[in-house]
This record gives C-alpha cells, sequence and structure tokens, in this order.
C-alpha cells in the first residue's frame, strides 16, 4: 500500500434537517486518481467540500498527510486556524463556475494569491503563472479578462490559479458540466495530463469516458453513502450493485 | 399673488447678499466634502464588520447591525442636537475634543460632520452590503480555497468587485448628504440656509432662501444626471454579461 494521501473516516454533514453524508470513508494513495460519480443529491460535490473544509463535516476525521484536519472543528469557512492553513496549502480545489476573479486578468487570477498567501515577489508568481497558463495552453491569453475567455478556457486558467499554490492534492467538482460540449476535452485533457505526472486527485464527473481511462479507482455514491467501488473496469462494466446498474444504464444510453 | 412674487423672487435682495449665501453654500460644501470623505469609510468599515463569518464574531456583527438600523431610524436633526448639546459636558474627554476648533473650523461645524458621519455611515453601510452581496459567492470561496483569509478575500476579490455595482444608489446617498448639510444651521453654522434666514429677518424678504435653493440645484442637477448614466450603464453590463454566459 502506497503512502497515505488523503483518508476520510465517517464523515457525515447535515444541511438543517437533510443528512447529506452519512458516514462516508475513503483513502487515497498518494499519486491516486479517484473519480466518484452517482446522481445529483448523493452528496458528491458536498463531500469535496468537506475535504477542503469549506463545509466542515459535523462527524468524522479527514487526515491529510496523516494529519487530522477536523480536530476540534470550529464554526467553519470563515474561522482561520492552522487547520484552514494546513489543508488550503496542501489541497486545491476547481469549481463547476470556474469563479474566476472577474476584475482579474488570466495572469493576475493566478498571481494573486501567490503573492497574498505564499509572499512570492511579483516576478516570480508572474513566472510561475505564465508557465502555468502555458501548460494548460493559454500562454497567449495571459492578459484577456475572464469575460472574454471561452467556459473552456476559464476552466483551464482555474486549474492553473489552483496549482499555482503547489498543492500535493486537487479536488475536481464537476469542472466539466457548465461547459458546452465542444470544450469539455480541452479540461479533460488538461485534467488527464495532470493525472500522468503523478497528482492526487478526487475527481467527481459525469464524463463516464474519464473515468474508465483515467481513474485508478471508481466511487459510486447515493444518499449519502458509498455504493460501491472498485476498479473502474468492474465498477463500470460489471456492477454489482443494483444502484450503480440503474445509474450507469441511465448514464450511457445518453 | 404678486405679493408671493416679491417675496420669494426679489431680484434687487438676491443680489445685495449674493456674496454672504455664496459663502455660507462654500460652508456647506466643506462640511460635505469632510463628512462625505469619512462617511465613506466609516460605511465600508461598518458593512466589513457586519460581513465578518463565524459564530464567534456573532456579538460583533450583532452590534454593527444595531448600529445601522438605529442611526437609520432616528432622525438627523435630533443626532445634531444631542450631540452639540451633549460632546461638551463630557467631562473625560479633553478640551479639544469636547469644543473642538480644528483646522480653523468652530466647533458647530465638526458637531455637524460628527453627525453626519454617525448616520451616514449606517447608509452607506447599507448601500456597501448591496454590494459586497451582489458578488457571486463562489467568488469568496475561490479565495478562500486558494488560502487567502477572510479579510484578504475582502480586500483583493470581494470588495473590488462590489464597489462597481453600486455608484448609482452611493451618489443618490452623497446627494442627501449633500443637502441635509443645511440642518447643522439649528446649531449656528453660518452655512447658506442659516444666512439666508439672518438676511430674511433683517430685509422681511425671502428671496435669499430661493437664492440658496439655486445653488444646491446647480450643483445637484448634474449628480442626478450621472446617476442616470451610471444606471444605464450598470444595465447595459447587466445585459451583456448574461449574454456572455448564454453565449
Amino acid at each position: 500500500m502506497a503512502e497515505s494521501m488523503l483518508s476520510l473516516k465517517g464523515i457525515q454533514k447535515r444541511f438543517g434537517d437533510l443528512a447529506v453524508l452519512k458516514g462516508v470513508d475513503i483513502d487515497i494513495a498518494k499519486g491516486e486518481v479517484i473519480c466518484i460519480l452517482g446522481p445529483s443529491g448523493s452528496g458528491k460535490s458536498t463531500l469535496l467540500r468537506c475535504v477542503n473544509l469549506l463545509a466542515p463535516p459535523e462527524e468524522g476525521e479527514i487526515f491529510v498527510e496523516g494529519h487530522d484536519i477536523c480536530k476540534g472543528p470550529g464554526s467553519g469557512a470563515g474561522e482561520q486556524s492552522w487547520q484552514l492553513d494546513y489543508v488550503r496549502q496542501r489541497v486545491g480545489i476547481v469549481f463547476q463556475q470556474f469563479n474566476l476573479f472577474s476584475h482579474k486578468t488570466a495572469l493576475e487570477n493566478v498571481t494573486l494569491a501567490q503573492e497574498k498567501v505564499l509572499g512570492r515577489s511579483k516576478a516570480e508568481a508572474r513566472a510561475k503563472a505564465t508557465e502555468l497558463l502555458e501548460r494548460v495552453g493559454l500562454g497567449d491569453q495571459l492578459g484577456q479578462y475572464p469575460e472574454t475567455l471561452s467556459g473552456g478556457q476559464q476552466q483551464r486558467v482555474a486549474i492553473a490559479r489552483a496549482l499555482a499554490m503547489e498543492p500535493h492534492v486537487m479536488l475536481f467538482d464537476e469542472v466539466t458540466s457548465a461547459l458546452d460540449p465542444e470544450l469539455v476535452k480541452e479540461v479533460l485533457d488538461t485534467m488527464r495530463e495532470l493525472a500522468e505526472e503523478g497528482m492526487t486527485m478526487m475527481v467527481v464527473t459525469h464524463e463516464i469516458g474519464f473515468a474508465r481511462e483515467v481513474a485508478d479507482r471508481v466511487i459510486f455514491m447515493d444518499g449519502g453513502v458509498i455504493v460501491e467501488e472498485g476498479p473502474p473496469a468492474e465498477v463500470l462494466e460489471n456492477p454489482k450493485e443494483e444502484r450503480t446498474k440503474q445509474f450507469l444504464g441511465l448514464v450511457l444510453d445518453r | 399673488m404678486s405679493q408671493f412674487f416679491t417675496q420669494y423672487f426679489n431680484f434687487d435682495v438676491m443680489r445685495e447678499h449674493f456674496g454672504e449665501v455664496l459663502v455660507g453654500f462654500l460652508q456647506n460644501l466643506l462640511v460635505f466634502a469632510v463628512a462625505a470623505l469619512l462617511a465613506l469609510t466609516w460605511g465600508l468599515v461598518l458593512a466589513l464588520l457586519r460581513q465578518l463569518p463565524g459564530k464567534k464574531l456573532m456579538p460583533i456583527r450583532f452590534v454593527t447591525i444595531a448600529y445601522i438600523d438605529f442611526f437609520r431610524a432616528v432622525p438627523i436633526l435630533i443626532i445634531i442636537l444631542m450631540i452639540s448639546g451633549g460632546v461638551p459636558f463630557l467631562s473625560f474627554l479633553p478640551q479639544e475634543v469636547r469644543i473642538p476648533h480644528w483646522f480653523g473650523r468652530p466647533d458647530p461645524f465638526w458637531y455637524g460632520v460628527a453627525a453626519l458621519v454617525i448616520v451616514y455611515g449606517a447608509f452607506t453601510a447599507e448601500v456597501y452590503r448591496a454590494g459586497i452581496e451582489a458578488v457571486p459567492k463562489g467568488q469568496m470561496e475561490a479565495a478562500r480555497s486558494l488560502g487567502m483569509s477572510h479579510f484578504q478575500a475582502m480586500r483583493h476579490v470581494v470588495v473590488p468587485q462590489g464597489v462597481t455595482k453600486i455608484p448609482a444608489p452611493m451618489l443618490n446617498e452623497l446627494i442627501s448628504l449633500l443637502k441635509d448639510t443645511t440642518l447643522i444651521s439649528v446649531i449656528a453654522l453660518s452655512e447658506s440656509v442659516l444666512v439666508s434666514r439672518e438676511v430674511l429677518s433683517e430685509r422681511l424678504n425671502s428671496s435669499s432662501l430661493t437664492l440658496t435653493a439655486i445653488f444646491f440645484v446647480i450643483i445637484i442637477l448634474p449628480l442626478a444626471r450621472v446617476v442616470d448614466k451610471l444606471i444605464a450603464r450598470q444595465q447595459l453590463k447587466i445585459t451583456r454579461g448574461s449574454h456572455i454566459e448564454v453565449a
């Protein structure tokens, strides 16, 4: 067993009376790529938001590189604590809606947190940002504002922005769901390259093809629990559980 | 009818007292400039305090909301009278704060500025709040997920975007603030309305008040047009923005 990067134990999360996560356990090894599938409302996105404490869980433990980040959970997202600093230095996240800073250029989107959080100099941050934007194929768009970029380009800037903080784990929250079909590929290709370079990734997605090709392990969630997990070939081709079969039937029929 | 006309539109009276009234009006503009600068700053501080996150900071949020609600409810005139009547007797304050004569301005000037800043801080805080809340939640989340503190995220991401959404309503507050500088006449600051009323009692003619009104109209009318322009531009941005979303 490889070194553990991320370990979730008995994660529970509720919004008011609604239990969204009802005890989720996941272990992710260094360099592993996990794809999480499931119908909407199954708690996939909430799980990712738990991991980087945007929505801290009520119950359970989260270990990032062996450190429990839920010890003495405060009131959550607003508070600054060593847990927040620790997590956000190590865990990057990319959102469905890109969430690029709309008053900043592509380059500034990638440099801002480098300067303010990591304390890098302007020149350093710029060099790093340029390198990353070139890597995601946007070397010629540095000065563009988000509103002039396509959805796929915006999402690639968002990936570069997260990578600039040199995270050890990357979370992807349905990052292609808001994109036009012809733009999905460029974003998935970027993620595929990242996986090949050995990045540990936790990917919530509806792209079954991507999961089949890139994931080391596929997790199927429904109703706030893990229904089935295993290698993509097993879960996607020969699901054991009835719920998984149903879901895959619906998704693959499209 | 002609009696009304001579009472309010006696051009001889206007001409003879033009200088005095203008000096008074400049006093209004000076109060406005100082109060506007301070109120815009104080309002932003209040808005930021109101947006503080987490359970621990609840008391601060609560006190801020109470402040904003209270000072939006109480008439400014009462605040002005209370400050000028009360502050001089707060013996724990140093003399130069109780009866301030900073920068060669008399104490009514500063009591008036204080009252306007206290009240308009509350009003502008609400305008800032509208701007801050109009910034999509994802912006704050993205900033926090990159490791920025709440304050850094506000400072570099949320507020710069929020303030671009509010110039029109903010300008409305400033117009209102400019007009309310005349209320300081009740504590004997020689601003345009007080000067006009002195002319009235001396000449038994109200044309000086009309002249004051004209001064205000001349300054404020263009500002009102600017507000219209800003609103139109904002609308255009919104429609263009949604078009890009779809495309």
